[in-house]
Order: structure tokens, then sequence, then C-alpha cells
């Protein structure tokens, strides 16, 4: 197990490097002046010509790739172009924030959809099944930020049981729980629409296997069937699911952060990309990057939690 | 562990908490402004609407356009309670208010101070403004509270740059040297609000000067967050989290904010105004007979109409209304698409022509382009529009890429900075002095320097109407509309002065200000 999980970790590394090289020159491809947007449209050639130069921009881009990987490999990220402060500190303070939100939102879709999925398997083709479906399919059908305008029309002006703008309070706990769950819930409602549909489809699978038609004819009481019998095989797509559709919910939390005002990783990203804040835009990628691989990496060992095959193997 | 204990603590009681806060006792003013973050609050950099906004609230000038109005001919005392002017009119004079305070215990102000803000508002290498002070010769202090500026030639408004506006903006030299990079997040000016934190991405909380020259603030805090969605920044204004709006430019926002119960919109100036600039030295743009056709081509009213009558107005000149120097009766080309057939067809494009532009993905912008897309079609003319990103757009069409740029701006109200930097021969983009010439023009240069050296004002702006008539019958640009400010507030906000016009582009917030 342990020279698998460093065999993972070694293809990680080429996997990082490439991710930015290709982010590096992609960044810089695209047209847009950082000095100009730092200035204004009325700086002169001087100004523009003197904060390229403060910024290393009028270097030649193979000099500015070595600068930048070797500061990189460092493990040093840079500094932000507009902001002049470390990409890891900016990081940090809003990398909290993004982790509660998809992981909240990640707890919300297992805990509903796993059992909305099996429920529904057990009651194919009947009514649950049918409004199961119909919720998955209002799920995935809707736009994050759709769904993001529907919930605070109907809970921060309607009913008022939260704000609009999530954004919490220094030095204050409740109102940082209070600004999470409307965002949580947004993306969550997604991940429960995911999960809920492999779910269905692998238990419905592993529920005509002759195993569970053996121990449902020697009397084996339903809730054992489904969940000791059935689960454990039907796990596997549904940990698979649960790992790709982490990077979907990274993803979708930047509309969910924009809709919600709240700082994130996302809003960061945009941010960096409206101002062409190139070192910003290059750590953030580098971070996401990470977070995929990581993530990656943590679904196949779960593989190996619920399945002793792939630990044998 | 400890995070962790106070979430799940947190989470029982959040639905209640989130109803039942306490209003604060303070008389604090939630603004919400149309930005994912902060630019800069350094006055001399940033020229950026959401910036502009905040930094009317946290500085002065050596005097300042009267609050709630633009008119250069009005400026009144600010910093300087007086100043004298040589008969040539080329040394200024200014005498300072003494005990005026720099924010977060910066000392006292004096000619110093100004000197240095001054000479930073016109370094090229640090200011964004740099070109209005390119007249300037020397600025020095004579005395603590006296501040002497000579000209190498009389600017056309000397006044206008030493208004609290972009350079004009006075720092305080110790902040600056003290905060260094800092100072873009920290600055510290006199105004009757200075910063007391900035949140990344989120907001920024101002605390009111209490001793302000001119009185203590009644307000005692604002907090201006940064809601870059239209849809959230509005719901929060819906659910009073925000009190004060910086709002969508179109009719149906008005309208729709019209109708919020306890709620006065704001439409204001100055307008920005949007000019179709035609490059005349790139085919077929560069037949007088083909740039005529665009212009009878373009329906100005219908371009309003499609705007909103509430928020857009058809344009004078080349140069905004109410500007000192704006010619109101400019012989802009009067919609006939006939005539643009015509002429087409003596240009040898009986059957029509194919021009591209790249334009910006900024929705007011391209709709707007949209519609003169549609109106050209009808006389023959196929407008390609390459859209493109908003920074990427101000970068090509830097370049010289596009032959027809769209462009909508707001500057100092005096014509000469407007004529200058669009249609002045120094100003072409491309160039090492460029600044926004992208048509390529040049036929008014002389018009426009005459009206910079002249000491009378009626030849002045005679020769600024001049400036404008060539340039209109030249075609060097087609003015489409022009667009004017929005925002949106609670009747409990009193500004404490009538709002026609701001050139921070955003309500002015000082000591008159009330907050119910």
């Amino acid at each position: 197990m342990l020279t698998y999980v460093v065999k993972r970790l070694l293809v990680a590394v080429p996997t990082l490097l490439a991710v930015l090289t290709v982010v590096f020159f992609f960044v810089r491809i695209a047209p847009g002046d950082p000095a100009l947007i730092i200035l204004g449209d009325q700086a002169s050639q001087q100004a523009l010509a003197a904060v390229r130069h403060d910024l290393g921009l009028d270097q030649p881009l193979p000099i500015q790739y070595v600068d930048f990987m070797s500061t990189v490999l460092k493990g040093d990220l840079g500094t932000s172009l507009v902001t002049h402060r470390p990409v890891w500190g900016e990081v940090a303070n809003v990398l909290p924030y993004t982790i509660e939100l998809t992981l909240s939102a990640l707890v919300i879709g297992v805990a509903l959809g796993l059992p909305l999925g099996i429920a529904a398997a057990r009651h194919r083709n009947r009514p649950l099944d049918y409004a199961a479906r119909i919720f998955s399919l209002l799920g995935l059908s809707f736009p994050a930020f759709v769904s993001a305008i529907m919930l605070l029309l109907a809970f921060a002006i309607e009913l008022r049981w939260f704000p609009v703008i999530s954004e919490a309070r220094t030095g204050d706990p409740l109102s940082r729980v209070s600004a999470l769950i409307l965002p949580a819930v947004n993306l969550g409602l997604i991940m429960v629409a995911y999960v809920m549909r492999v779910a269905r489809s692998s238990m419905l699978g592993v529920l005509g296997e002759d195993y569970i038609r053996t121990a449902r004819s020697k009397g084996v009481p339903a809730r054992v069937v489904i969940w000791r019998h059935a689960l454990g095989n039907a796990l596997i797509p549904i940990v698979t699911v649960v790992g790709l559709y982490l990077g979907v919910l990274i993803g979708n939390s930047v509309l969910t952060e924009i809709v919600f005002n709240r700082p994130g990783l996302g809003k960061l990203i945009v941010n960096s990309l409206n101002q062409r804040d190139y070192t910003m835009l290059e750590g953030l990628m580098v971070i996401y990057a990470f977070i995929i691989v990581t993530v990656n990496l943590l679904t196949d060992l779960t593989y190996g939690l619920v399945d002793p095959r792939v630990r044998q193997r | 562990m400890r995070y962790l204990a106070s979430m799940a603590a947190g989470l029982a009681g959040a639905v209640l908490l989130a109803a039942t806060l306490p209003a604060d006792a303070q008389k604090v003013l939630n603004v919400g402004m149309a930005a994912a973050d902060l630019g800069s609050l350094d006055p001399h950099r940033t020229a950026t609407t959401p910036d502009k906004a905040i930094i009317g609230w946290m500085f002065n000038g050596l005097v300042r356009f009267k609050p709630g109005t633009m008119n250069p001919e009005a400026i009144e005392p600010d910093l300087a309670q007086s100043w004298d002017t040589s008969p040539d009119q080329l040394t200024w004079t200014f005498h300072l208010r003494k005990g005026v305070q720099c924010n977060n215990g910066y000392g006292e102000l004096n000619a110093d101070d100004v000197v240095f803000s001054l000479k930073r508002a016109s370094d090229p290498k640090i200011s964004s403004f740099s070109s209005d002070y390119a007249d300037v010769a020397s600025i020095e202090a004579a005395d603590p509270s006296t501040v002497r500026i000579t000209f190498k030639r009389r600017p056309p408004s000397v006044l206008g740059i030493l208004t609290n506006y972009q350079g004009g903006n006075i720092v305080c030299k110790k902040a600056v040297e003290k905060l260094g990079d800092d100072y873009r997040t920290k600055a510290v000016g006199t105004g009757p609000f200075a910063i007391e934190e900035y949140t990344p991405n989120q907001s920024i909380t101002l605390v009111a000067n209490k001793s302000y020259f001119r009185g203590a603030p009644k307000i005692d805090r604002i907090v201006y967050r940064y809601i870059p969605s239209d849809a959230t920044r509005d719901l929060a204004y819906t659910s009073g989290e925000i009190d004060l709006i910086y709002g969508r430019q179109d009719q149906v926002w008005v309208e729709r904010m019209k109708s919020v119960p306890r709620t006065v919109v704001d439409v204001f100036g100055p307008g920005e105004l949007s000019d179709m600039n035609l490059n005349i030295t790139k085919k077929p743009l560069d037949d007088l007979r083909v740039r005529q056709a665009i212009a009878y081509a373009i329906n100005r009213a219908e371009i309003v109409k499609f705007k909103g009558a509430l928020t857009a107005r058809e344009p004078v000149s080349i140069v905004p209304h109410d500007y000192l120097g704006t010619d109101e009766n400019a012989p802009l080309y009067p919609y006939d698409p006939t005539k643009a057939k015509q002429l087409l067809a003596e240009a040898g494009y009986a059957n029509g022509l194919k021009i591209s532009a790249i334009q910006t993905q900024l929705p007011s912008m391209l709709n707007t382009m949209q519609v003169v897309q549609a109106q050209l079609k009808k006389v023959g003319i196929d407008l390609q529009l390459d859209v493109v990103d908003h920074p990427t757009f101000h970068a090509q069409i830097r370049k010289d890429l596009s032959p027809i740029v769209m462009y909508a701006a707001a500057r100092l109200p005096v014509a000469d900075v407007y004529l200058t930097q669009f249609y002045h021969s120094r100003s072409i983009v491309g160039t090492p002095t460029a600044v926004t010439n992208f048509s390529h023009c040049s036929v008014a240069d002389q018009d426009i320097d005459g009206a910079r050296q002249t000491t009378d004002s009626a030849k002045q702006k005679a020769l600024w109407k001049e400036a404008q008539d060539k340039l209109v019958k030249e075609v060097c640009a087609v003015p489409l509309y022009e667009q004017l400010q929005v925002w949106a507030h609670r009747d409990k906000l009193n500004y404490g002065y009538k709002l026609d016009a701001s050139l921070t582009l955003g309500p002015i917030i000082n000591e008159q200000s009330t907050l119910q």
C-alpha cells in the first residue's frame, strides 16, 4: 500500500509541473495588460512602462518562465502583481472559506444523496423513485447561480432567515455559520443530485446480483440485505463520483461565491483573471491542481478501504 | 478543533441569530459597489469608478468642486483658503488653511505635503494623471502655509487640475513615505473619512474623521462592500443590508428601484460620452465620404431610446455636455440613411462594405454597438464585431488593432482635456506620448494648443468651438450617446446637498451627510 501511495505521489510531481508550464504560458498569451489595468486608461506610456518594468513584464518570456519556475520550486508562489502581497498569504486568507463550503456541500450531498439513491433503487419505478429522479434532474439542470438566486429570494428576502451577503463578522463564529448555510445548501443540492443518481443505478445493479437473491431467499431482512450486503459492493462507483465531483464542486463554488458574495478561491480567481494578475492566477492554478491531484489520490486510497480486492492488488 | 467546536456551537443558534441581530448603535452607512475588490486607494494611481467613489470621501484638494456640482467656473476653496495670481497668470500662490490634520495620526498638513503631493501627481513614473500637469514648471513651499506653483504655459484650467479630483487630491507625505506599497490599501488624506480596515475581496471600512476641518461627520462609519453580482447587490439592498447602491445604468433598473419603498434613485452627471472613433488612416475609413456615410447612418435618438431616456441623453458634440468649452451647437451629422447610401455609392461602395471592430463584452457597451451594427446594416455597411473581454479590448485598441473604437469616458470637465486626450496628435495610440487618440486625427491641433496658451476666456472658448467643429466635420468620431450615473439610496440617507453631478461618479458623503 505504501509503495502504491509513493508511486501516486511521484506521478503527481510531473503533473503539477506540466500544469505550471501550461498555466504560465496561457495567462501570458491571453491579451490584456496588467499595467494598464493597474494605472487606468489615462496613464502615460512612461508610467505604463515603469509599472511593466517593476513587475518584470518587460523581460523576455523564457526569462520570466525560468524566474517563475525557480520561485515556485522553492515553495514560493510569488507576489501578487496587483496587491504586492504574497500569493500564499492571499490564498491563506480565503482558502478556509472555500474548504468549509465544499466540505459542507459534500456532507450534504452524501448525507442526502446516498439514502435517496438507495430508497429510489429499492422502490424502482414507484412514486418515490420518480420523485427522486425528478429532483435529481432538477438539481443537475439548474445552474448554480440560478438556484443561488432562488434560495436568496426565498430565505433571505421572503423569510429573512439568512443574510444576502454571506460575509462573516470577525470573531463571530455564529455569523460564520449563518453565512455558510445557504451557499452550502446551494452547492450541496448539486452534489445530492449526482450522488443520488449514481447510488441508485449502482444499487440497482447490485440488487440484481445472485448473492442478493440468495440472501433474500434465505430470509435475511431487507434492511440487512441493503445496508450490509448490497451497499458495500455499490460503494465503489459512488466513491468515484464523490471524488470526481469534488473537483466539480470546487468549480461550481466560483459561481456560488460570487452570487452569495462570499470570500473564497473562486472569487479570487475571477478577480485575478479580470485584473490580469498573472502571479496570482498561476498560484491559484497550482493550488487547484494540487487539490485535484490530492482528491484523486484520496479517492484511490478509499477504494482500498471499501474493496479489499484493491488492497490485495 | 477549536474551530470545529465554534462552528458546531454556532450552528445551533445560527438561524435565530441571523434574524435577530441587534441594530448597530452607531450610524453606519453600508454601500454596495459593483466590483470584486479594491484596485487602489492611491488617488494618483487609480482611475476606476469603484475606487474613485471612495477616494472622494477620503481626500481634499487645494480647491474643490462644490459638492453635487461639476462646474469649473464655480470652484471653491478647500485646503487652500485663498489664492493670488501673477498678472501673466503663470504663477499661482495658494494660502493654506491652518490646523488641517492628516488622518490616522500623521500630523498637521503643511505646504511640504502639498508640494510633495502635486509633484507626485506630476511624476509620470508614479501618477496616472501626469499629463494634466505637463505645463507645471515648479512647485515650491514659500512658507509652511503657502504654496507657489509656476507654469511654463498656462493650463486651460489651473484650478481644475488642483481640485479634489484625480491628481489634485492631496496626499500626506509622511504617510506615503512610511507606508510604501501599503499606501494602496491604507491611503491617508485629510478628508471627512479615514481608512479603518480593508478586507480583501470583501469590504473597506472608513471611520469618521472627528477632527475634520469642516466639522465632524454625522455618519460614524462607512462600510464599502464589494458585490460584483448585480443580482446579489440588488437583493442585498432589498433586504436592507445596504443603504446606498451603485446602480445599473439602464432604464429598467431605474424604474424598478423607483418602485422600491423609501428609496431615492439618483441619476446625475457627468454624462460619460460614448464616441465611435474612426481611424482615418485605415481603409476604407481614410475616405471622408465613408466616414460621413457612417455619421449619417447613426440614429442617436434611437440609441437613447434603446438605452432609456431616464439614464441616457443625446450628445451635443464630441465633447460631453456641460464641460467648460463644450460647443452646445456642434454641427453633428443628422440621421439621413439616404444621404449615407449616396455617399457610399460615391465612394465606390454602392454594393455595401464590410468593416470590423474589436468590441468589449461589457454588456452596456456591447449592446450599444449592436444597435449601431443594425443601423449601419440598413445603409449597407456590415460591421463585424470581434467581441473580447474588457482587459483584452483595452490592450488591443491601444495597439491600434481596431479601425473603429467605441469608447466611453468622463474627464475633468474642461473641453481641453477631452480634446487633447482623444483628438490631439500627441495622444495618438502607438506613439510614445499616446493617450486615447484612436482616430489619428490632428486637424484641430492648432486650435487646441491655441486655447491652452490664451488667457482670454472668450477667445479660449472660441478656439475650442472651432476645434470641435473641425473634428465633427472631419468625422474623427461619431458621438453616440451620453450615459448618466445611476445610484440609489434609502431615504434615511441625506447627502446634505443637491446632487446634480459628481466627478467621482458617486455621491459625495461628507460632514453634511446624515443617516437617520
